[in-house]
């Protein structure tokens, strides 16, 4: 009997979740195998797959086009995930903690929640030049405008009876915040660092299009130029990849860091 | 307006101190002088507590009694506990605490709340050690101190051997455990609960105004506790002060002079008898 609530066993969640994978590229492979889509429109499977082993190692050139890629995008990633962590939390918590310092930058920061960050990449081009500095400012902004009003949220959520309790019991103001609302939160707010930087995989490529020299961006607006389909399916792969592999990294961190949240 | 009023039987003495503890020297002095509370309500206000003047200089369970939602609850954070933020409280009047004006969190009070307040993501001794981590009391009390104070609550309560546990691996009855334990370890002198044991049921409750009273004998202090239920007010309180409700007003006020533990046979001396009838009575006349 169909019941919502009643909880998969494991093999057979997997054995699903398999089924389904399987059966779009079955799908895919039936549309572009037998040429009912041409292969300048959707290149085989398997035409990737060789085109991802050419990537790996470029024999001709003597080095991994695909890893070099991969370090530098995953490196642009990483420090602005540092940065966003660095100024991103305690500009949170201090809007979470102060209605005061809420109300006063809430109307800075909340509007880009839904106000396309992208729109603001050609005034930060004349800004900032397009070196580095521009794809790690973007990134950065892109996430830290997600992870402040998520942070926030986190504070605001603990309960008041912490609050008061640790109050009680002779901790300051900031004491209850440091030692009492922070820790609690604690599990909300590295939730909200996870979104972020599975926001930032998805900024990627737009940061990267911009003077593209290294990185997935690049590699996919290269194979662009080349109309080399089976390229630009290798970047997407490699970037959804990565994204998955650092979602799932950093959600056992954040197991191991608060074992007592999964006990409530 | 503070003396107690006429008793219903020879062991109710109004003129005697309630428990006795003499040289308790722990317990501190709360003297609440004509306290009004208002809110604003509807453009106009609502008066919440009206004129409420009490004195505990003896220590002991001194038990506030009530209807849900009369004002107890306010009135017991004022005291030395934190209070609720945006209207001022109380609206007029006097706290005084061991002789002085208090107007917010007290160093010599704390309090325990019907939910716990048990942190989380702290273990059991962590919860208990908790204070130790404000400058406050680690200025205060010594590693040596904080360590020892530390076992000896965790010994009373009866939670050694739960020290490393989580509170969501808890009962309900286990969580209270570790608040009294955490409020205890600072030797406050005077200790608020409100509606401490509400949420238990009722076995755990029983098991817990025992603990309440063991533990009490341990550390006497001045216990200011707010409860609805009759029984519980009988049980615990050496005096028991009935508030009616909206707005609240002492309605009645006597001491009970028996020995504790009390038990359930105890409740149904014709004495206890006597007693619960007069708090029906009170309740029922500041209910209509």
């Amino acid at each position: 009997m169909w019941n919502p609530y009643l909880p998969l066993a494991p093999r057979e969640r997997r054995i699903l979740g398999i089924t389904s994978v399987l059966a779009v590229l079955l799908i895919w492979a039936g549309l572009s195998g037998t040429g009912l889509v041409g292969p300048a429109k959707l290149p085989t499977p398997w035409a990737v797959g060789s085109a991802f082993l050419r990537l790996c190692w470029d024999a001709d050139r003597g080095e991994s086009l695909l890893g070099w890629a991969t370090v530098y995008s995953s490196y642009r990633v990483f420090v602005a995930a540092l940065l966003v962590v660095i100024v991103g939390v305690p500009l949170g918590v201090a809007m979470g903690a102060s209605p005061r310092v809420n109300a006063a930058l809430s109307p800075l920061v909340d509007p880009f929640r839904s106000a396309p960050v992208v729109a603001l990449l050609p005034v930060l081009v004349l800004w900032l030049g397009i070196e580095e500095a521009l794809k790690i400012t973007f990134l950065f902004l892109g996430a830290v405008v997600y992870l402040v009003p998520m942070v926030r949220d986190a504070i605001v959520a603990v309960p008041r009876v912490y609050w008061i309790s640790a109050r009680d019991l002779g901790a300051t103001p900031f004491e209850a915040v440091r030692l009492a609302l922070v820790p609690i939160a604690m599990p909300r707010i590295a939730d909200a660092v996870i979104a972020a930087v599975s926001i930032m995989w998805t900024y990627i490529t737009v940061a990267e299009y911009v003077n593209a020299t290294k990185g997935l961006g690049q590699l996919i607006q290269n194979a662009k130029r080349f109309s080399a389909m089976d390229q630009m399916f290798v970047g997407i792969f490699v970037i959804i990849a990565l994204a998955l592999v650092t979602y799932q990294i950093m959600t056992r961190l954040k197991q191991r860091l608060f074992p007592w949240e999964t006990s409530i | 307006m503070t003396e107690p009023v006429a008793a219903p039987a020879p062991a109710v003495d109004p003129a005697s101190p309630a428990a006795p503890a003499p040289g308790a020297v722990g317990a501190g002095l709360i003297e609440l002088v004509d306290i009004v509370q208002r809110y604003p309500q509807d453009g106009g206000e609502l008066t919440v507590i009206d004129g409420v003047t009490l004195t505990f200089d003896k220590p002991g369970i001194q038990v506030l009694l009530g209807p849900s939602g009369c004002g107890k609850s306010t009135l017991l954070r004022m005291m030395g506990g934190v209070r609720h933020p945006g209207v001022a409280s109380p609206t007029s009047g006097t706290v005084n605490i061991d002789g002085e004006a208090c107007h917010g969190p007290h160093e010599d009070v704390v309090m325990v709340f019907q939910r716990y307040a048990n942190r989380p993501d702290l273990t059991v001794e962590e919860n208990v050690r908790f204070p130790f981590r404000t400058k406050l009391w680690r200025s205060r009390i010594g590693k040596a101190e904080q360590d020892e104070r530390t076992e000896a609550i965790l010994e009373a309560v009866g939670l050694k051997d739960k020290r490393s546990l989580y509170p969501a691996q808890l009962s309900g009855g286990q969580n209270q455990r570790v608040a009294l334990a955490r409020a205890l370890v600072l030797r406050p002198r005077i200790l608020l609960m409100d509606e401490p044991f509400g949420a238990l049921d009722a076995q755990t409750r029983e098991e817990m105004q025992a603990l309440l009273i063991e533990i009490w004998k341990g550390f006497p202090c001045q216990v200011v506790f707010i409860t609805h239920d009759v029984d519980e007010a009988l049980l615990l309180g050496d005096r028991v002060i009935i508030l009616s409700t909206q707005p609240a007003r002492i309605a009645d006020d006597f001491v009970i002079n028996e020995p504790k533990p009390r038990n359930g046979i105890w409740l149904q001396s014709s004495l206890a008898n006597e007693l619960r009838g007069r708090v029906r009575q009170m309740l029922h006349q500041g209910a209509a």
